[in-house]
């Protein structure tokens, strides 16, 4: 599974009619350990710019990650 | 390089901004592109060609071949009509290869013409067609929209230079300030830094008041080669520069998303061009469909120094009183923003205060502007600079 620093995140409250039951949820820009950036959700607690991060289960076709604690 | 003949705009028309429930998509179109007619005092007739900018009308209003459906109702019929589609910067797009057409000398006189009409879907519904100028196999999938993937280059623009949620507040305010003094407005309203501060969270750190609006309108533009300009108009504003910029259209492409290389490669073009810095830039109309937005564009102009931004609109440096009036119309913030029309738009709402007929609203020296129009999250740019003539 992927690692990798969070360069940036959001919380989205106002979600798109396909996500609406979902809100909110934290979408993330993770800069990968092995090079290149992939935006994500988050699994679990909540994540902030710097901390690190671990891949989780893809779902439909998007990859999440969960903080990475040590 | 050369950029052929000198190209001026003789006319400028625009539908207020708004919800308009009774007017559909040509309705607004055609009354944007008669007033410019009528501004410029031309006649149908001389035109040569029609460029239009539109972004979404097939998802808004289920239709289609959208440039003749319009031209054929202004009585333009018969010349080349074709739509442009740059997402918020497709009418930014049209008025640039509409001035290539004009300065290379294929055409005397065209019309660039910018319309939306968003009200008519849902608010949800707006959010996934406006997403859709986004990259829709990777951050869209994952659930972002275009305020979520604006506010995750905002917590990363504050973490980068300190830039803060007053900051961003501030830019809100001073637009609504301006908004207020604009009959064309869709929301006339001033607002306080503490209800700035405080608007519905829509994407952290981003609340509804630093999000611009979701509209309807349309703006128009005659473009006339400079040396037939004085046959129309004894007020014609000269294009001094325009160029346009493109980028990777998903976020998570780009090496730096406080910085938009579109931006800064289109400005570099227009200034060089124009054979101005942006030290000589009186005003500028520029692209703040978020406030952060506002905030890069002062930085990739070279109004002021990277990161910024944020200090100087919160120290008053872009109100209409300030060293570098931004967005004296109220911006896409108060303005409001029906995206394929606010490339033109803000043709429009420089071309008014060049010729010193912006009201309440005009800014003292007025001799050059500029406007910034931004597609996506910075995908495409279009700048343009505009002198008196």
């Amino acid at each position: 599974m992927r690692t990798g620093t969070v360069y940036t995140e959001t919380i989205v409250r106002a979600a798109p009619e396909r996500f609406a039951s979902e809100a909110p949820y934290q979408v993330i820009i993770v800069s990968l350990d092995g090079g290149g950036r992939v935006t994500a959700r988050v699994q679990g607690e909540n994540v902030a710019i710097g901390d690190r991060v671990l891949e989780a289960e893809p779902r439909a076709g998007v990859p999440w990650f969960r903080k990475l604690t040590d | 390089m050369s950029y052929g003949r000198q190209v001026t705009v003789i006319g400028a028309g625009k539908t207020p901004f708004g919800s308009f429930p009774d007017k559909d998509l040509r309705t607004l179109a055609v009354e944007a592109g008669r007033k410019a007619l009528a501004n410029a005092s031309m006649g149908s007739e001389a035109i040569e060609a029609f460029y239009l900018g539109n972004f979404a009308g097939p998802e808004f209003v289920e239709q289609n071949h959208l440039a003749p459906y319009i031209s054929s109702a202004l009585g333009i019929a018969g010349v080349p009509s074709t739509r442009f589609e740059a997402a918020c910067a497709s009418s930014g797009a049209a008025f640039f290869h509409a001035f290539m057409a004009v300065a290379s000398g294929v055409y005397d006189a065209v019309m660039v013409a910018g319309v939306e009409k968003m009200t008519s879907q849902p608010t949800p519904r707006v959010t996934e067609i406006l997403a859709g100028a986004g990259d829709c196999a990777t951050e869209v999938k994952a659930g972002s929209t275009f305020p979520s993937l604006f506010a995750m280059i905002a917590r990363r623009h504050m973490y980068d230079f300190g830039t803060t949620r007053e900051h961003l507040a501030a830019v809100a305010v001073k637009n609504h300030e301006n908004g207020a003094l604009n009959p064309d407005a869709q929301m006339r309203k001033v607002i306080t830094l503490e209800q700035a501060m405080n608007g519905r969270p829509i994407a952290d750190p981003l609340n509804l008041y630093d999000c611009s609006l979701i509209s309807d309108g349309a703006a128009a533009v005659i473009l006339c080669a400079a040396e037939r300009a004085r046959e129309f108009t004894d007020k014609p504003v000269r294009v001094l520069g325009v160029a346009q910029a493109s980028d990777w259209v998903g976020l998570d492409q780009k090496p730096d998303i406080t910085t938009f290389a579109a931006v800064r490669g289109a400005a570099a073009k227009a200034y060089e061009m124009a054979r101005l810095g942006p030290k000589d830039i009186d005003l500028a109309e520029v692209h703040d469909c978020f406030t952060i937005a506002e905030i890069i564009a002062l930085e990739d102009l070279g109004f002021v120094e990277r990161g910024r931004g944020g200090f100087f609109s919160f120290e008053g440096g872009t109100r209409r009183d300030g060293p570098k009036p931004v967005n004296a119309s109220g911006g896409l913030k108060s303005k409001g923003h029906p995206v394929g029309a606010t490339g033109v738009g803000q043709i429009c709402d420089l071309v008014q205060q060049l010729r010193c007929e912006a009201g309440e609203r005009q800014v003292k020296k007025h001799s050059t502007g500029l406007a910034q129009n931004l597609g996506g999250t910075g995908a495409s740019c279009v700048v343009t600079i505009l002198g008196r003539d």
